[in-house]
């Protein structure tokens, strides 16, 4: 049994946008994740979290780079080879809407991983594992022959945290779980993620933009810009100690409640927008908008390593 | 100051209540079922289709005329009759300037005998149980007349019992023959709905589904079949298998599934894309579950909506070929042969004309209701 249940190894992820143009959405991550751990991965929109996790869950057929799942290599197999594998890991969508077929009871939906995988043979074996799936996640029986369309969305998410958890996976990729959600229910759902964690030591991959829910969520966090990640260390050492300035800058950009407080602090964020990801900057790919840019910065790519022990960050600042 | 009296009560809140839906549980079928009712014209289609299914299937066991009995000397007959009552009996005027006695129920019991022609005085002279009578021809607006006075019997105007709808110019009875083609042209709905939904759901829905190469070489098959017209069709294939109804059927399985195929694959392709199959796929389900569970379901709406949109015109189609004369052959029935025939007969005999063009007019209205019924019933963003 591996330590690690997700490493991913130098992953690339590269799309065609006609004859010439590619856009580089995932460029050479690495990280890895424990099992039973949480690794929240922040970065603003368009900056390749989605696509990193798809690509990890094999809805993409990576470019380059490996990605080992419980020390398997997954990388290049074919989705017939994927299939008996895909049992270990899941994933939970960001839209409770469109990410539920309109035409399946939740029952079905939920027994849908069961009959794939052929844990039960029919839909009559399959209640149960669905009814105190059901229960699990806060819902009853009587929401099992219910269509999708007739829940809330902090109820629908649930269905799709349900069908994700039905099987015991290993690890859990959640796809921006709650930014579709309303704040009161955010907390609703992480709260059910994280009990589910505790009692059943699974591991979650948690895309985020909310750094404060992953701070809430993660034992370590990986911050991503334009494709690359600069800075992938503790959850606490992150909000202590933001070595890379695209982090200062992000961390600045959190609203803060108190609004005696919020007068003091200075306009934080950063400035300027994100640079195509089809022609991106050569050097630091933040060099564009970074307030220390040095000369070299936009010469030379600034490589992964620990400026402090576990904590990694891609800057020539550590240099 | 006096306290307001709390008019509320506080209720306990349980996870239980909250999680709680309070709308009625309906299966996605009744609850379609439930919206199309609440639509009249889909309902007043849906009966209408119900009753010509009635008059096709059932109808022909109730008369006793059957599409092919002739009788030559019934030609021609309308359905309401202008008769002359000549004091024994009352004679109907047949266009081919016969007399036929008409009984006091309005049926047709038999044709006088003539007695002689009066050339001269553009008259026909009839016996009517020993009484002469006189058909007086010499106006456009022929009368029954007494030979001698000139005097023009009292007329008036009765339903023909023998033959509801009247008969055609070979004597038969429009009303049989309208159960017969009926018969035809729900028999052509019915096959084209089969090969649209057999055909073209799964032919469109592959196509979609695997996407690429397969997808262009799929559509262009299809934009091949589409580009040469159904008619040509017909034609090539009568040369093969005879002239019939079963050359019409078979051009439209063989040809009649391409618009329902580029339907599905359009709905398909977007379908692909969103969540809910992403979702299937990293479940690990096999592509048959995708297709078959996900992404047809899905667009069963615009499946449907358009195969009872298709039959409207499946129909028009088997009656435009009849009128053509490349339909039946000629004793069987069906509408658009029953138009054809009528042509010629157009300025004396109208109802032969207007009786089976107003059937395909109310048949295809009747699907067009329903087809429109449909699809609002069938999308659940209009749920109320």
């Amino acid at each position: 049994m591996n330590e690690n249940i997700l490493e991913v190894e130098h992953l690339t992820q590269h799309f065609r946008l006609g004859r010439k143009e590619v856009v580089h959405a995932v460029d050479d991550v690495s990280f890895c994740i424990r099992r039973g751990q949480t690794l929240g991965l922040v970065g603003e929109s368009g900056c390749g979290k989605s696509s990193c996790a798809r690509s990890i869950i094999r809805v993409y057929d990576p470019t380059g780079g490996t990605i080992l799942l419980d020390g398997t290599d997954i990388t290049h197999m074919s989705q017939k080879q994927l299939q008996p594998l895909r049992r270990k890991m899941q994933m939970v969508f960001q839209d409770p809407y469109s990410s539920l077929n309109a035409r399946m009871t939740v029952r079905d939906i939920i027994a849908e991983p069961l009959l794939a995988h052929h844990v039960v043979k029919n839909r009559e074996q399959a209640n149960s594992f669905v009814y105190p799936m059901l229960e699990r996640v806060g819902l009853t029986r009587e929401h099992a022959d219910r269509y999708a369309h007739e829940f809330s969305g902090g109820q629908r998410q649930r269905v799709g945290i349900a069908r994700a958890l039905v099987l015991q996976p290993e690890l859990v990729i959640c796809d921006e779980p709650i930014s579709a959600l309303d704040v009161s229910i955010q907390a609703q759902v992480v709260n059910l993620l994280r009990d589910y964690q505790q009692e059943k030591g699974l591991a979650y991959l948690f895309i985020a933009h909310d750094l404060s829910m992953v701070r809430y969520v993660s034992d370590v966090v990986g911050v991503m810009y334009l494709g690359q990640l600069v800075e992938l260390c503790g959850a606490e050492e992150i909000y202590s100690h933001p070595l890379h300035p695209y982090t200062q800058g992000l961390l600045s950009a959190i609203p803060v409640a108190n609004p005696a407080l919020a007068r003091q602090k200075k306009s934080g964020g950063v400035a300027g927008d994100l640079p195509s990801p089809v022609t991106p900057p050569a050097g630091c790919r933040f060099h564009t908008r970074c307030p220390f840019a040095k000369p070299i910065c936009s010469q030379e790519a600034p490589c992964m390593k620990e400026a402090a022990p576990g904590h990694s960050v891609a800057c020539h600042l550590y240099d | 100051m006096q306290t307001m009296e709390n008019k509320w009560e506080m209720l306990e809140q349980t996870s239980e209540s909250r999680e709680k839906i309070w709308s009625r549980n309906r299966t996605f079928a009744a609850d379609v079922w439930f919206r199309l009712c609440r639509k009249p014209t889909a309902v007043a289609g849906l009966l209408m289709i119900l009753l010509f299914m009635l008059f096709a299937l059932v109808g022909p066991f109730l008369t006793s005329y059957s599409y092919s009995d002739q009788s030559l000397e019934m030609v021609n007959i309308p359905p309401v009759m202008k008769v002359y009552d000549v004091g024994s009996c009352r004679v109907y005027i047949t266009p081919s300037l016969k007399l036929i006695r008409v009984d006091e129920n309005g049926s047709l019991t038999g044709m006088l005998p003539v007695v002689r022609y009066e050339h001269e005085k553009s008259m026909t002279i009839f016996d009517c149980d020993g009484k002469e009578v006189a058909l007086y021809y010499g106006r456009s607006v022929y009368v029954v007349c007494d030979e001698a006075t000139g005097n023009i019997y009292p007329a008036g105007h009765i339903w023909n019992h023998d033959h509801l709808l009247g008969t055609d110019a070979l004597g038969r009875d429009i009303l049989a023959r309208l159960m017969y083609g009926t018969r035809v042209s729900l028999m052509v709905a019915f096959v084209s709905v089969l090969v649209n939904l057999v055909i073209g759901i799964l032919y469109g829905g592959i196509s979609g589904f695997l996407g690429g190469m397969v997808d262009a070489v799929m559509m262009r098959i299809v934009d091949i079949i589409s580009t040469i017209p159904l008619t040509l069709y017909v034609i090539l294939i009568m040369m093969v298998f005879g002239q019939g109804l079963q050359s019409i059927i078979i051009a439209l399985g063989l040809v009649y599934w391409v618009d329902m195929a580029r339907v599905v694959r359009g709905q398909v392709l977007s379908l692909k894309q969103q969540e809910f199959v992403l979702a299937a796929r990293t479940i690990g389900s096999s592509s048959r579950t995708i297709l078959l569970q996900h992404l047809i379901p899905n667009a069963m709406g615009s499946i449907l909506v358009t195969a009872t949109m298709l039959i409207p015109s499946a129909i028009f189609m088997e009656a435009f070929l009849g009128y053509l004369g490349i339909g039946l052959r000629p004793p069987l029935a069906s509408l658009g042969t029953m138009c054809n025939d009528a042509n010629a007969n157009l300025r004396t005999s109208p109802h032969e004309l207007l009786i089976p063009a107003l059937v395909i007019c109310l048949i295809m209205f009747a699907f067009n209701f329903l087809g429109d019924g449909m699809r609002d019933a069938l999308d659940p963003k209009l749920k109320k």
